[in-house]
């Protein structure tokens, strides 16, 4: 990405793709690829009527979750908005738990009740659809890890653009950095916070570089179509962050080839910018790249593609013929299970 | 057995819970070096240290938050609002995460976690600091809402709501703090969901909780040489409501009357008041009375602050309505 005014993080691509190895990488391609088909079939789902709802497409931004939790592990906290299938899917939640959610299936992710922007895995704390709410709780992720000692693991929290003027953001930066926690928080800034470009919304820019030192946390900048440069920038953050045990502050240049949601035709923006924007496509950059390296061929990337979208169907088929939850158990699990002494049983 | 001020009740329902488990640790303004806004905390940094009596900036979104992603992962943090009235600007996170989260994720997750300090009017605070939180998160399932009037149930309550596996919403007040009663020196706990008939009286049926119990208990005195005997009910868990300990009551006394701290409209005595017509209503022999704040916020003049809350003048007179 040619911009002056940002400074990206510099990244040496041979350097990333000899230390992953053609196995590594063509496993994230898949990934990539399933993310983009995912959301794909979701969307055609939901214009069928079996989705209801909000829905939000990472579709535009899959290389920058793909490459993050392949620099820095999937045992750590992850948190992030609703736009939430992506992580969910690399967090090792299956596509058919993800479709059976989306359907309102009882054996759906979160059994039905949280749909397309609240899912979860072990490590996944949501899945949370209050813009800028879910970054305190990244914080709290943060704060357990040095209460109790965890010096290698981090909480990672992704949020929007459109988060950044929330002041639960500016609170959530004020006390990781006070307290020393190992929080990195990602902003994928994809241009625009629902159809208020990212100019309208906030102040300063580039954002991480200049609010990272207000709050006295280390800012980067990444170029999110590019996978290379995220591996490369977010394994250099995870290192320092181990060592520091400081928050980072990190900007990932991006775009969203989809409307803010399902419902949203995108009209603020011009066919041409589309167009312009799609030529970087990070699953043809990445593509291109594994050619270039003689990784595999166009042949490889077509059967790789087809395999993920049979993936997928199968996983819709397999959901769609999943029972609805019973309203009999409606009421049921509003609260966690507790020792009878609590009332005093 | 010793005798306390019910903030020291407190503090020793977070200290002995503190030695029991680890992972709980408390967190809010001043609540360290300055032990307490309300001496709460009163020396429990020097004990345990800043791990775990965290004085944190005034940031209350920004705190609450934090406390419920540690509650996520594993912690069981204390969250002290040096007014229940800063909750407001921690609100987001209390409605849209800490009650909401286990249900949400399908029970992945569960926030077990207290957010404590006083509720409702202390003296002339005025209309910002005195509001009374209880309707607001009553909206809300998922919460516990505890509110002790005494030193023995704030320590026995304190105790029960840190063991919880939920959020729980306690609710303590200003003017209490000083108060005293004698409670066991032996560890004992208070379970949530019981009432507890503090007074037993044959004419009618009285039901307060946290402040409005003095004053319900004045105009008990008073009545009681007019041979008029109230029965009174102190809620101490306002959610989730021990409907049956309150129509035991009014079985016996058949008139009822509901005291409240807080606003009258979609308040907590509306809703205590329609649960007994679902369930007793046959039992009742006159209309439901309930005494509740005035539709102002809450005024800083003495005399405006007084007429807006329920007085042991105006529950004697709603008594005498009830009894006409």
């Amino acid at each position: 990405m040619k911009n002056s005014k940002y400074h990206f993080f510099s990244t040496d691509t041979s350097k990333v793709l000899q230390a992953l190895g053609k196995d590594v990488l063509i496993e994230d391609y898949k990934k990539m690829v399933l993310i983009r088909n995912l959301e794909l079939r979701l969307e055609s789902c939901y214009q069928q009527g079996k989705i209801g709802g909000f829905m939000h497409s990472y579709a535009g931004q899959e290389a920058i979750q793909t490459a993050c939790i392949r620099a820095i592990g999937q045992d750590n906290w992850y948190t992030t908005t609703y736009r939430c299938h992506a992580l969910a899917l690399l967090l090792k939640v299956s596509p058919k738990a993800i479709f059976a959610e989306l359907f309102g299936k009882v054996t759906g992710n979160a059994h039905g009740r949280g749909g397309s922007m609240h899912l979860y895995s072990d490590k996944m704390l949501g899945g949370f659809a209050i813009v800028g709410g879910h970054t305190p709780i990244a914080a709290g992720a943060a704060f357990s890890l040095a209460y109790k000692n965890v010096k290698d693991k981090v909480s990672i929290c992704f949020l929007g653009e459109g988060s950044v003027p929330q002041g639960a953001f500016h609170e959530s930066l004020n006390l990781v950095s006070l307290w020393n926690l190992p929080c990195i928080y990602v902003i994928e800034n994809n241009q625009w916070g629902m159809g208020t470009a990212a100019k309208k919304a906030v102040s300063a820019h580039p954002i991480a570089e200049k609010m990272g030192p207000a709050y006295n946390i280390k800012d980067y900048t990444l170029d999110g179509m590019d996978y290379f440069s995220l591996h490369a920038g977010f394994a250099h953050i995870f290192e320092e962050i181990k060592k520091t045990q400081r928050p980072v502050l990190v900007e990932v240049i991006t775009e969203r080839f989809k409307g803010h949601s399902i419902s949203d035709p995108g009209f603020y923006r011009s066919k041409e910018e589309l167009e312009r924007i799609k030529k970087r496509d990070p699953i043809y950059l990445f593509k291109d790249k594994l050619i270039e390296n003689k990784l595999f061929s166009e042949e490889d990337a077509k059967q790789i593609e087809q395999e993920q979208i049979e993936l997928i169907k199968k996983a819709m088929t397999e959901a769609e013929s999943d029972p609805d939850p019973d309203p009999v158990h409606l009421g049921e699990g509003v609260f966690a299970l507790e020792d009878e002494r609590i009332f005093g049983v | 057995m010793q005798e306390v001020e019910l903030r020291e009740a407190l503090r020793q329902a977070i200290d002995e819970e503190m030695e029991r488990d680890e992972n709980v640790f408390i967190l809010g303004e001043e609540v360290g070096a300055y032990n307490g806004a309300y001496k709460v905390t009163k020396g429990l940094l020097d004990k345990w240290g800043e791990k775990r009596v965290i004085d944190t900036p005034i940031s209350e979104n920004g705190f609450s938050g934090l406390a419920i992603g540690a509650a996520m992962t594993g912690l069981r943090p204390i969250v002290e609002f040096m007014s229940w009235n800063f909750s407001f600007v921690a609100i987001d996170q209390l409605i849209s995460n800490a009650c909401k989260v286990h249900y949400m994720s399908g029970g992945r997750f569960s926030v077990p976690i207290v957010f404590r300090g006083p509720n409702g009017a202390a003296a002339q605070v005025s209309c910002q600091h005195s509001h009374c939180v209880e309707a607001i998160y009553g909206n809300l399932p998922g919460f516990y809402i505890v509110s002790p009037s005494n030193p023995y149930d704030a320590k026995g309550l304190l105790k029960t709501a840190i063991r919880c596996n939920n959020p729980v919403i306690f609710l303590e007040n200003e003017l209490d703090y000083g108060d005293k009663q004698e409670i066991p020196d032996k560890e004992y706990t208070v379970p949530f969901g019981k009432a507890k008939v503090v007074k037993a009286g044959e004419h009618v049926t009285v039901i307060a909780y946290s402040r409005m119990l003095k004053k319900c208990m004045a105009a008990a005195d008073d009545l009681s040489k007019k041979g008029i005997e109230l029965e009174i009910i102190d809620l101490r868990t306002i959610k989730p409501i021990d409907i049956a300990t309150i129509c035991q009551s009014i079985k016996k006394t058949h008139k009822c009357l509901l005291v409240e701290e807080g606003h009258i409209f979609s308040g907590i005595c509306a809703e205590i008041g329609f649960q007994i017509i679902e369930h007793c209503f046959d039992e009742l022999d006159a209309p439901l009375i309930r005494l509740c704040q005035k539709e102002t916020p809450l005024p800083y003049s003495k005399i405006l602050e007084m007429h807006t809350t329920p007085t042991k003048e105006s529950i004697v007179e709603a008594v005498y309505k009830l009894l006409a």
